[in-house]
């Protein structure tokens, strides 16, 4: 099964990353044409332990410069085909793999509480549709209905989402301007923006 | 033509993997179409590359190793076949979109119409949260806005204008708080592109401005 390693094993200690490249691109080919497990042996050996150290310098966790390095020598076994020695060393190849995979890796270590909806940040204003020629103009909401949003508001919440969100002010200005109490302030506003939510439901 | 490049600092933090993934992707996706940040790019990879090679090697003899051999070798070999690029489609109309984003049509939601000549077709990137293609058709224009956090922009087809500056495919825009403006299309087929915000837009003049309580709104 494991035929080639402690053979291997001198190469990584001989060091002379030049000299090996060659011989690394030629064990690439053959692991790409004959899936030839002594040629990746080769591979690995060199790289697999060079990636670890690189990794863990890089993530400072054991578990997860492992990870990395499994799946970026997964990906020299499964693609192998696609190293081409005319644009670049074995090396270079497998490092930009390497920190794709790293890529990959702080997308899924991404805090979820940061993601995000569309929706948050294009305020959607229409209808999904599943066929755009369908589309009438009336079904179509335009700014002058959003402004009619707005005159639907009572005329307490509605100074205050204008002085908040369309003049810039914030909460204790508008609360010091119309010389109410602060949470009088936050309440009407949260309100006001419930209101808001509630009309664009009933309008979809 | 291509005006408008990362920076070579963030180039370099691209190569070097230290850069969020939203931002990676929208470079890779520059790289695709300009040869001139990937050739970049390149060097820098090569000059890491040494590292990797000038590393001191972790001990091979880690009984780990063996395992991770023997399993990885037991996988069979993924087929890569060159496939039908997919492409993003719109009203009968097909775009050619750079390779790192070919992954995501799939994910790409139906078209819907924001305000007047622009629309939108949401995308989902999975872990890296979520993205747009947006679509000005000629005459359209998104309302003059600023941004409350970051706003990454890849004009995929076509050319629009800011207010700030003129843009063409290939173009690579970030946008922050220190920038106001409103893209406009008044290319005869309009523009195609794809922008990933991190926090929502803040609309910044007249009538327009009635938006930003639906900004806030779904983002508490």
């Amino acid at each position: 099964m494991l035929v080639g390693i402690s053979l291997e094993n001198k190469l990584q200690n001989t060091g002379k990353p030049k000299d090996c490249a060659d011989e690394m691109s030629q064990a690439l080919l053959e692991v790409a044409s004959q899936r030839c497990q002594r040629s990746y042996s080769k591979i690995f050996g060199y790289f697999a332990p060079r990636l670890r150290s690189y990794a863990l310098k890089q993530m400072g966790n054991e578990a997860l410069a492992m990870e990395m390095v499994q799946d970026t020598m997964t990906n020299v076994w499964q693609k192998a085909h696609l190293f081409n020695a005319e644009k670049g060393s074995p090396s270079t190849w497998i490092f930009t793999i390497a920190r794709n995979i790293r890529f990959d890796m702080l997308r899924k270590l991404k805090n979820r509480k940061e993601d995000i909806c569309s929706d948050d940040l294009w305020p959607v204003l229409c209808e999904q549709t599943p066929d755009q020629n369908e589309v009438s103009l009336e079904e179509q909401v335009t700014l002058e209905q959003v402004n009619q949003l707005f005159n639907n508001l009572p005329e307490k919440q509605r100074a205050v989402i204008e002085a908040i969100y369309v003049d810039g002010k914030s909460q204790q200005e508008v609360a010091d301007e119309l010389a109410i109490p602060l949470g009088t302030v936050k309440s009407r506003t949260r309100l006001a923006l419930q209101r808001l939510k509630d009309m664009l439901e009933d309008h979809d | 033509m291509i005006n408008y490049h990362p920076t070579d600092k963030q180039l370099q933090q691209f190569a070097e993997g230290n850069i969020s993934p939203a931002l990676a992707l929208v470079i890779s996706a520059h790289c695709d179409v300009c040869s001139q940040c990937q050739e970049k790019v390149d060097d820098i990879n090569i000059e890491l590359s040494s590292v990797i090679e000038n590393v001191r090697a972790h001990d091979f003899k880690d009984p780990a190793f063996e395992k991770m051999l023997a399993d990885i070798m037991h996988l069979p070999v993924i087929d890569t076949k060159p496939v039908v690029a997919p492409r993003i489609e719109l009203d009968g109309r097909f775009f050619d979109v750079p390779r790192p984003l070919q992954r995501f049509v799939k994910n790409t939601g139906n078209w819907s119409r924001l305000l007047g000549k622009v629309w939108q077709a949401p995308v989902d990137l999975g872990d890296a949260g979520m993205a747009n293609f947006i679509y000005m058709e000629k005459g359209g224009r998104v309302p003059e806005h600023t941004h409350k956090g970051t706003e990454l922009t890849l004009v995929v087809d076509g050319e629009f204008s800011d207010g700030l500056a003129d843009y063409d495919s290939g173009d690579f825009i970030i946008m922050d708080n220190e920038h106001i403006h409103s893209p406009h299309s008044n290319a005869v087929e309009g523009c195609l592109v794809f922008s990933i915000v991190d926090k929502p837009l803040h609309f910044t003049s007249g009538i327009a401005r009635l938006l930003n309580p639906f900004s806030h709104l779904f983002f508490k």
